[in-house]
């Protein structure tokens, strides 16, 4: 046998701060009608450093709410979100976020926008065009550096997000559903990137995604939480020692998928839910 | 060509009698190789560890080459 125990060993969990904590947050949103509804309530969890999380839940439960609060893009209603031990008072450098939409710049190319963003956090001129020409390479995309963002298909343009978030060397990327709105394809082709990307960076990156695609979860984290429909809450937390890169038809992948979904009718068919 | 000739295995059939079969060994008397008591050490350590989860064993070429799981825990 190899060294089959191996897989069974998760991340490093360094005995002391966590890399990401949230503790006992609850945010609450104001409706255009005034009326303010709770988003998430009372949920903590930690992620240690160079763990994969994925966050998993039904449309409107406070995934967005949770992971805008640790981007520093929105304060909580109550409890805290921590970055290092530190409260998390802004976005920074240091997490990087993908989002549904790439948000690339549409007047500037594929590797200007890159390049922009590690101009950002002041790499020097050869060497950032020799970082923004390494990340769109790991990506697939070394041939199309020049190409502006309509001229490429959606895939592309989010793999092309994924390597100016990766070409900057975040020590956290938060994704908020940053494949939900791509065709099955060239979601999986992704995946593989983003598993990738994960194994490459050697435990020195953090990933937290947030999804309401179950095999997605699966297929990508070493913890997958899932919570509960509005104001919602963590119901359940897997936690899946399996080596990468996992594939979709992977034993283990498909049974804490089904048993995943199994947990998630259940909580929707809950009389007071 | 000749026709492929479908072999019947030695397994008995669930819910029919098979008084061909052997009775099932008491578990003393199993014999087991290096190799084999190394894997049933290992999944014994994996069900100490976990309460709740699945525990999958990938075997290749008759060799156990991998152990996986995945535990579950209720936080509410």
């Amino acid at each position: 046998m190899s060294d089959a125990t191996a897989t069974l060993t998760p991340p490093a969990r360094e005995a002391g701060v966590p890399k990401l904590s949230v503790d006992a947050l609850t945010v609450e949103r104001t409706l255009a009608s005034g009326e303010r509804i709770v988003a998430a309530r009372d949920v903590s969890f930690d992620i240690a450093a160079g763990e994969f999380v994925c966050l998993l839940g039904p449309s409107g439960c406070g995934k967005t709410s949770i992971l805008n609060v640790l981007a520093g893009l929105d304060r909580p209603s109550a409890g805290r979100a921590l970055l290092d031990g530190s409260p998390i008072v802004g976005p920074g450098p240091d997490r990087a976020v993908l989002f549904q939409d790439p948000a690339l710049f549409p007047w500037l190319s594929v590797r200007a926008n890159v390049e922009l963003a590690l101009e950002l956090i002041g790499v020097d001129g050869q060497d950032r065009r020799e970082r923004a020409r390494a990340a769109l390479a790991s990506v697939g995309l070394d041939d199309l550096l020049d190409a502006q963002p309509h001229e490429l298909s959606a895939g592309m343009r989010q793999r092309a997000a994924l390597a100016r978030a990766l070409a900057c060397e975040p020590s956290v990327v938060l994704g908020d559903e940053p494949f939900g709105v791509l065709d099955a394809q060239t979601r999986e082709l992704l995946q593989n990137e983003v598993q990738r990307a994960w194994m490459g960076s050697g435990g020195r990156t953090t990933f937290l995604f947030i999804t309401h695609n179950v095999r997605e979860a699966v297929l990508l984290a070493d913890r997958v939480l899932v919570m509960s429909a509005r104001p919602g809450r963590l119901l359940e937390e897997f936690r899946i020692h399996a080596p990468r890169p996992r594939d979709l038809d992977d034993v283990l992948v498909g049974r804490v998928v089904s048993e995943i979904h199994a947990l998630m009718l259940r909580e929707l068919e809950r009389p007071d839910a | 060509m000749p026709a492929a000739r479908h072999e019947p295995g030695r397994r008995s059939i669930p819910g029919m009698s098979d008084t061909t079969e052997p009775a099932e060994p008491a578990l003393e008397e199993i014999e087991l190789t290096d190799e084999e008591r190394v894997v049933l050490a290992r999944v014994a350590e994996v069900l100490r560890r976990i309460n709740f989860g699945t525990v999958v064993l990938v075997v290749q070429d008759g060799k156990v080459v991998q152990i996986e799981m995945a535990e579950k825990f209720r936080l509410r």
